[in-house]
Order: structure tokens, then sequence, then C-alpha cells
């Protein structure tokens, strides 16, 4: 068997495993992936839901819903954290000790905003996906993040 | 290429293996995750990331047995090679547009796209074309320097 042969075998093996394997596990992924849905006041975002739920809220919301007091959690490493963060935002790269403060600060039920650096940064989202198995039901993903929030010249913190 | 001992070339195949295994792992037990890692590059076409989060893995599973057990060989090297050049341009493409994204690479978890990370693949990919070159290949199962005859 040449290379070319071998090459296309190993293709076409791994496809095929990777499918399978996917569709028979628990935690499997949809073959596309679908975004997630940016949401605004009208779909009703500040009702609270027993449902898991991760939705995308743009600066304007954000803005509303921190006016509101709702708790923001800041996804970006610690050495970014220097550069500012939203007001009353809270931050842990432990993430034992964070699901701890947030389900002392709002429950597993109320939501809550998590944002990372940009609209380019994937960190809320992760932290979305990790929080939700630790059983948050509704967690908002602040689209654009510290950037736009720091843009927009709204209110910010620092560590002293 | 004769000159590098064969018991050699057999420690470079496990190393390289090995690497191909372990960053296959994490991205096995969390496609959920891989995916989004995939997605942060901002470069496959939307959905797209969950195909290959599916595949990708068990690609780079299956190169890693190939090289350290020695079946499909000379394939399974330059798939390696052709996956550690794909990484880089991935990487590097990333950096130059700003992102400061975890790699996804499997090995280190948190691990952010950088120099060190291109350097490191660049280290895999010559362990890779070592692999390649090499005549006198000791522990090859199936099937036996098809390439070279």
């Amino acid at each position: 068997m040449d290379y070319k042969k071998q090459i296309l075998s190993v293709i076409l093996l791994s496809l095929f495993i990777g499918i399978i394997f996917n569709i028979s596990r628990n935690n499997g992924i949809p073959l596309i992936a679908h975004p997630l849905e940016i949401v605004d006041e009208k779909d009703g975002v500040l009702n609270i839901t027993t449902e898991p739920t991760i939705r995308m809220i743009d600066i304007g919301l954000a803005q509303k819903l921190h006016k509101d007091s709702t708790l923001f959690v800041d996804a970006r490493a610690r050495e970014y954290l220097a550069e500012g963060f939203i007001p009353g935002a809270i931050a842990n790269d432990n993430i034992d000790s964070l699901v701890v403060m947030i389900s002392a600060l709002v429950g597993y039920d109320k939501m809550f905003v998590i944002y990372c650096s940009d609209d380019d940064c994937g960190s809320s989202e992760d932290l979305a996906y990790e929080l939700q198995s630790f059983g948050f039901n509704y967690i908002l993903v602040f689209k654009g993040g510290w950037k736009s929030w720091s843009d927009a010249g709204l209110k910010v913190m620092y560590h002293e | 290429m004769n000159k590098i001992h064969p018991i050699l070339v057999l420690l470079i195949r496990i190393l390289l293996g090995f690497i191909f295994i372990y960053a296959s792992y994490d991205k096995i037990l969390d496609p959920g995750k891989f995916a989004r890692d995939i997605s942060n590059y901002h470069i496959v076409p939307f959905g797209m990331e969950n195909t290959i989060a599916i595949i990708l893995p068990w690609l780079e599973l299956f190169i890693g047995i190939g090289i350290v057990i020695g079946i499909f060989l000379d394939g399974n090297v330059i798939l390696s090679g052709f996956l550690l050049l794909l990484f880089n341009f991935l990487i590097f493409q990333a950096m130059i547009r700003g992102f400061n994204i975890e790699c996804g690479c499997g090995l280190k978890e948190g691990e952010l796209v950088g120099w060190r990370k291109i350097i490191e693949n660049f280290m895999f990919l010559g362990a890779a074309y070592i692999v390649y070159i090499s005549q006198n290949r000791i522990f090859e199962i199936y099937p036996r320097n098809l390439i070279k005859e």
C-alpha cells in the first residue's frame, strides 16, 4: 500500500470512528455548530429560567443589566484585570471558587453575565459552558466584552 | 538516510506518537470545548468547527498509534507533518490578527497562541521529518518502507 492509500485509510477511519463515537456518546455535539442566540429585552431575557440556557447580549443590554445590579463575571485571565474591569464584576481563575462565589451571590437559576476581552476572545463562552455543567441555568455572554464596554466610555474600576 | 541509528529513530517515533496521542485525549473527551477553541480562530466557516472537533482528535489518535506501533508509518508521518504545518499556519494567522486565544492544542490546558507554540510545532515537524527520511527502521509492523523501495 503506497503512502497515499495509507493517508486516505487513516482519514477515513478517523471520519468513521469520530462520527460513530459522537453519535453514541452522551455529550456528543451536532455535526454543524449553531451560533449562540443573540437576545434583547423583547425576547424576555429578564425572565428567570430553569432550563439550561446560554444566550448572547450586546453592549446596550449589558449596560441595562449592569444598571439593574445583575452579576457580572470577568472571564479574563488574572493579568488582564490590571487593565480594569466592569464595576462589581467578580473573577476567579479557580473554577470551584468561582462556582461557590456565584451560587452564593445569585444561586443557580438567576441570570448573570460573563464577559472577556473583546469580540474575538472565547473565554467567556468557554466559561459559560463550564459553569453550565456545574448547574447554572441562565447565563448571558456579553458579546464585545471589556473592549466594547471601555470603548463606550462606561464606568470601569481598577484594582488598587 | 542511514546515518541515524534505528534505536534513535524508534525513540523519536515513540515521542512523536505519544505527543499526538496525548494531544487527542482531552479533545476526544470534550469535543464541545475543542469546537469552541477552533471557533475562536475565526477561520473555519461557521458550523464546521463541530465537524472538525469530532474528527480531528481521532485522526491525531490514529496517527499517534500508527507512528508508535509502526502501522502505515509513512502515511502517518506525512499526515503528522501536514497537521503540524496547518496548526502553525492557524496559530500564526491568529497572532497577526491580534487574537489572544487559547491554542486548543491539547498538550497544556489554557496555553495561548504564540511563538513558543510555533517553535514547539516546528520541533515536532523536525522529528516527523527524521522518521520519514530514515531508512533503517525497526519495529515497523505494516508495511515496511514502501516509499523508498
